[in-house]
């Protein structure tokens, strides 16, 4: 809400300058989002008079003679259909600035002089949504009866001299959202005494409250007042009303509705004025919607009411959408003589999910949403009728008709002033704690270390100790609060061991030299799938902003493909990434996450290499660095076996084994997915992913230390022929079995096949290393070895052994 | 001619060619000629006998000196020649040392890491735990646990991913606080913990929105635990971030898991609390929620809010990341631009 600080003077001494007020505002009360000045870079706008008005045959122009104040009237040629002598207007004179720093010239229009300009309010400065529709595709015309002369600054005139305080108010201060709840909090926070004055109201017209029945469900309207007025004279309204519901962004209508909105911006209370005539048969209700039932907002929105709203009817038809906005068919019109005013609280939930549910969200329905004061049910209904005897001529029949008076006790909290302190972290004295609830004018009780605080209702947003402790601590100063560290026994900081885990996979994978990547964990249908082994139920958002972020990822692979394309894209083709994050699915009917990382490299093993070793990146440079993460976990028993992953190249792609458990898979980006993605065509992207949570399962406990070995090794070479079906896995596994326990590593050191070759074979050779840790190692000895393991490749393997 | 003569001109021949060899065979070659076996100084003793009695020993003693004299310069020769050699050889390896090296790719931790672990060093020396949670949660643990029934008004504030009517993607951190409260032991000692993660929010991305960003929550709970420490912690957390310089409020705020809630702003890095269009004139820049924990939220946990209470904080890292770095558009973090991400290599501390 934007807050007058004009205004706000009726009601508490202000001494403290507008920017520094809200400055005190926002840090002890409300946070002030702005502070306006709407004079700001405005610049010789005066009223003027227009003596003589003559339009210009075959124009749009008018020639007026305008007094400005000066011994002469100046001319001015204005092309405002709604300009005409007599009027009261406002000029921009030679010299002038107006809204966005434009400079107003004396200049020549169809060769005539024009010494200004006369302008709209649009022109100088205000928003299009707060300027009365008949001005709107005009010049503004200052009402009869407005206090100006001719030559005068506009700005006072106009509320422009005002500084309006932006109230961006959190859900439970609703109680800002008027200016005697504005003045409360304002009175508080600079220690000053408010002036909030009662309304004495005297009845001038005959007892009307037999004349119409109104039956109100109290749970939809716990209170609900009407009053009626007669002799309306719908008119516009003075220009000190206009000005205040204008600044605080509200468009000024006609007297009656401005009535009604200047009411709720002085109390906060939401108020509805009906044509008399709506309720013809004498009969109102408040009840909630039947289904079909429709309406036709003021805003002429055609709306289909649900029976979780709640209307006011004639007894028949609804005639107002409660706490939103009224029907068109119960519309002030300029005809409307006979006025009835409505004050209610209403159920605050049902309204805000009403404003929501029609996309109609209003002043009105945002305080009722947030609640409002009980106790100023009646004095806005009074104010409003006093008001209307003043600026319409209203006549005010006797009696309020109450449909529903539901009584609410105050509330009352009890706590101490020793908790006050702890939670404070403060020493505050009885006195001081007691002062402060006297500068927000509440009631204290005090007995020794007690305290009970009576709550008026104009802030029920207060219910429990910790409300008075906030009160207390903002009043007092969050400034003047010591800055400590928390006094408590020693806690160990730290990370649980998976937590420790992850961190020393991202750590060793950026130091390979892998980016860290960041993306969505939503995507599409198709691509949370991608990259899995065992594909589970998808977890799916029920409404998603579109269909390529609509279920949570299954893998991580997806994200990096997409990073590459955005990449590749650039022309930055050289890329090495890893993610580290989670993956999602809906198995066994509750929904999992996983910590999975993956990798993804494309371009050369170099960069920017001038010696033209252009080793591209591959599948055995990446399974060489997924080697050495493994190495570097203590892993082992890894297998790799062919295997198809959608999504991946699949003859070039292994599911990736740990002591016979899946742990992840390795391999190359399908072409199917590169030849789509337009940059991605091809393009040679290679990637492994590894379910951490799995791997986890495999880590070795603690190292337990020994010595080097002190007897030397032995090598031996050896060259195998096998069919190239088979793989090097399980030649290795068949070296392994048979050499014995003296094997302790062994190495591929040569892959051949080709024309030296017969058909359909390859040629492999290893280096086996031997070790004996507690003796030398004879000839002898390693000769066996050997002889076993030719003997086991030849038998088992149909291999020949050179 | 006389023996000496013949010797004198040795001399001076022999050291010419020797001079004059232009490489080791060559040297060697001077070498056997002049004092081979059959080189010429043998040659001149041979003729000895064709001299005096009485010189010969005065002859002897100059073929001698002469001898000792080629050696020399024999040795002289070969060193230089070898130094020679070796020049030419390494003058043949010299490489350009100003020519760039061979480098394999670099590793770089993305901006938003980059917070998150400095911020949970900071934590873990302070004595907190870290803690993380489902990032698919329940609408009892994200909402109902921490004080949001269901038609709280502030359900609206944060639209939310819901994927069935109980289980929703978390638009907070916060149920991460529920299920640690449950679960902790108060005879075990004081709870200290943070919790960082991915939230979501039905928000369309662009440059100041995403649907998805980091958090991290902090809460300490425990039977003594004040505003003022809340404040000396938010202080500190400002102060580390974004330096010691900066100046910080605290302003009222409202959460519906903590009374009082407040708001912390730092005075603006762009102007220095001067007022700019970054701090929309105001000269602050807010940084974080925080407040001391509801008693609804200890109750719903099961924890006497008579006897413990404690205060909460939640971080939004994403945010940290675009202050501290000057990031103007948070999608930047989700699109992995290489060129964007290698820039903060030297953030990494
Ligand atoms: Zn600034």
């Amino acid at each position: 809400m934007l807050v007058s600080y004009n205004w706000l003077k009726d009601f508490v001494k202000l001494e403290v300058e507008p920017h520094a007020l809200a400055e005190k505002i926002t840090r002890t009360g409300v946070e002030i989002a702005e502070v306006k000045h709407p004079a700001t870079g405005l610049k010789k706008l005066v009223a003027g008079h227009v003596l003589t008005c003559v339009k210009l045959e075959g124009t749009h122009l008018h020639q007026c003679m305008v007094d400005v104040g000066e011994v002469d009237p100046i001319q001015i040629v204005c092309g405002a259909p709604n300009v005409a002598a007599d009027e009261m207007v406002i000029v921009a004179l030679h010299g002038a600035r107006i809204a966005g720093n434009e400079k107003i010239k004396r200049g020549k229009i169809r060769g005539m002089v024009s010494n200004g300009m006369i302008c709209g309010l649009q022109e100088i400065g205000f928003s299009d949504s707060v300027v009365p529709m008949k001005y709107r595709d005009g010049i503004f015309i200052f009402p009869e009866g407005s206090d100006i002369q001719p030559g005068e600054d506009v700005y006072h005139a106009l509320g422009m001299d005002d500084y309006l305080l932006d109230f961006d108010i959190t859900p439970n201060r609703a109680d800002t959202l008027s200016m005697e709840g504005a003045a409360y909090e304002v009175g508080a926070i600079i220690d000053q005494p408010v002036k909030v004055e009662p309304v004495s109201l005297k009845a001038d017209g005959p007892a009307w409250t037999s004349t119409l029945t109104a039956e109100v469900d109290a749970k939809l309207a716990p209170k609900f007042y009407l009053r009626k007025v007669t002799g309306v004279k719908i008119t516009e309204s003075p220009l000190w009303l206009q000005t205040r519901l204008w600044n605080a962004g509200i468009r000024p209508v006609n007297n009656v509705v401005d009535v009604t909105n200047y009411v709720m911006l002085l109390t906060g209370q939401p108020m509805h004025a009906y044509d008399a005539r709506t309720f013809k048969t004498g009969k109102l209700s408040v009840r909630l919607a039947k289904p079909d039932e429709t309406l036709t907002l003021l805003n002429e929105k055609k709306v289909v009411l649900d029976p979780a709203d709640i209307v006011i009817t004639d007894g028949d038809q609804p005639v107002m959408l409660a706490g939103v906005m009224g029907g068109l068919n119960s519309e002030v019109m300029p005809d409307s003589h006979e006025v009835i005013l409505e004050t209610a609280v209403f159920d605050g939930t049902l309204v805000r999910k009403s404003a929501l549910r029609h996309a109609n969200r209003t002043e009105a329905s945002s305080r009722f949403e947030k609640g409002i004061n009980w106790d100023n049910t009646q004095k806005a209904l009074d104010m409003a009728a006093l008001l209307l005897r003043n600026e319409a001529g209203a006549t005010i029949l006797d009696g309020v008709l109450k449909g529903s008076d539901t009584k609410r006790k105050p509330v009352t909290v009890k706590t101490t002033f020793s908790y006050l302190n702890k939670v404070l972290g403060t020493t505050l004295t009885t006195d001081q704690v007691v002062t402060l609830f006297n500068r927000l004018k509440f009631e204290t009780q005090v007995a020794r270390d007690q305290l009970t605080v009576t709550v008026p209702a104009r802030r029920w947003d207060i219910m429990i100790p910790a409300d008075l402790v906030e009160e207390v601590g903002r009043l007092y100063g969050y400034d003047n609060l010591k800055s400590t560290q928390p006094l408590l026994a020693e806690t160990q900081g730290g990370y649980a061991n998976f937590e420790l885990f992850m961190r020393h996979v991202k750590h060793f994978l950026q130091g390979q030299g892998l980016m860290e990547a960041l993306s969505y964990s939503l995507t599409s249908k198709a691509r949370a799938t991608l990259f899995t082994k065992a594909v589970q139920p998808v977890a799916e958002v029920k409404m998603p902003l579109n269909s390529s972020r609509s279920v949570m990822r299954q893998n991580l692979l997806t994200g990096l493909v997409d990073a590459a394309s955005y990449n590749f894209a650039r022309k930055e083709t050289e890329l090495a990434f890893f993610e580290q994050g989670r993956t999602y699915d809906h198995a066994d009917g509750q929904f999992n996450e996983h910590e999975h990382v993956a990798t993804l490299y494309s371009g050369h093993v170099y960069r920017n290499n001038w010696e033209h070793d252009e080793a591209p990146v591959d599948f055995y440079f990446v399974k060489g660095q997924l080697e050495n993460l493994f190495t570097t976990l203590g892993l082992t028993g890894i297998e790799y076996r062919a295997e198809k992953i959608t999504g991946m190249h699949p003859t070039r792609t292994a599911g990736i084994y740990v002591q016979g458990d899946y742990v992840g898979f390795i391999g190359m980006v399908s072409h199917t997915l590169t030849q789509t993605e337009k940059p991605l065509r091809n393009s040679e992207l290679y990637g492994y992913e590894l379910d951490l949570e799995q791997l986890s399962h495999y880590l070795p406990t603690s190292t337990q230390a020994k010595p080097a070995p002190k007897f030397p090794a032995m090598s031996r070479d050896l060259s195998v022929l096998v069919d190239q079906a088979q793989s090097n896995q399980s030649v290795m596994a068949a070296i392994r079995q048979a050499a014995g326990n003296y094997l302790v590593k062994l190495s591929v050191i040569d892959v051949y096949q080709g024309d030296h070759l017969a058909a359909g074979k390859k040629s492999l050779a290893y280096q086996l290393t031997f070790l004996n840790e507690n003796a030398t190692l004879t000839d002898d000895l390693v000769n066996e070895k050997m002889a076993a393991v030719t003997t086991a490749l030849e038998t088992n393997l149909q291999a020949s052994v050179r | 001619m006389d023996l000496l003569e013949k010797l004198d001109q040795l001399r001076a021949r022999g050291l010419e060619k020797i001079n004059a060899a232009a490489d080791t065979q060559k040297l060697n070659d001077v070498r056997v000629e002049l004092v081979g076996k059959k080189g010429a100084l043998t040659e001149i003793l041979h003729a000895m006998r064709e001299v005096a009695p009485e010189r010969r020993r005065q002859v002897g003693q100059l073929v001698n000196e002469v001898r000792d004299l080629f050696n020399e310069q024999l040795a002289q020769t070969r060193h230089d020649l070898a130094q020679a050699l070796i020049a030419q050889k390494l003058e043949a390896e010299k490489i350009d040392v100003t020519l760039p090296g061979k480098r394999l790719s670099l590793g770089a931790k993305h901006p938003v890491y980059l917070i998150l672990d400095d911020l949970e060093a900071l934590f873990i020396g302070l004595g907190y735990q870290v803690v993380q949670g489902p990032e698919i949660e329940t609408d009892h643990y994200c909402f109902e646990m921490m004080n949001l029934p269901k038609d709280h008004p502030a359900r609206d504030m944060q639209e939310t991913f819901y994927i069935d009517n109980e289980n929703l993607l978390r638009s907070q951190t916060s149920g991460d606080q529920a299920r640690v409260l449950e679960k902790h032991d108060f005879s075990q000692g004081p709870l200290k913990m943070v919790g960082p993660g991915k939230v979501y929010r039905r928000d369309d991305d662009d440059a100041t929105h995403s649907h998805q960003f980091m958090q991290m929550e902090g809460l300490v709970v425990d039977r003594n635990v004040s505003m003022s420490d809340l404040k000396g912690t938010l202080e500190m957390i400002a102060k580390h971030l974004f330096g010691a310089d900066r100046k910080t409020r605290l302003r009222p705020s409202y959460f519906p898991f903590t009374e009082p809630s407040v708001e912390m702003d730092v005075s603006c890095f762009n102007c220095d609390g001067k007022g700019c269009s970054i701090c929309k004139e105001t000269g602050w820049i807010e940084v974080l929620g925080a407040g001391m924990v509801h008693p609804n939220v200890l109750e719903n946990a099961g924890i006497d809010a008579s006897i413990y209470g404690g205060f909460a904080f939640g971080l939004g890292l994403d945010r940290f990341a675009i202050l501290k770095y000057g990031v103007d558009d948070i999608r930047d973090f989700y699109t992995n631009d290489v060129r964007f991400l290698a820039q903060f290599r030297q953030e990494e501390k």
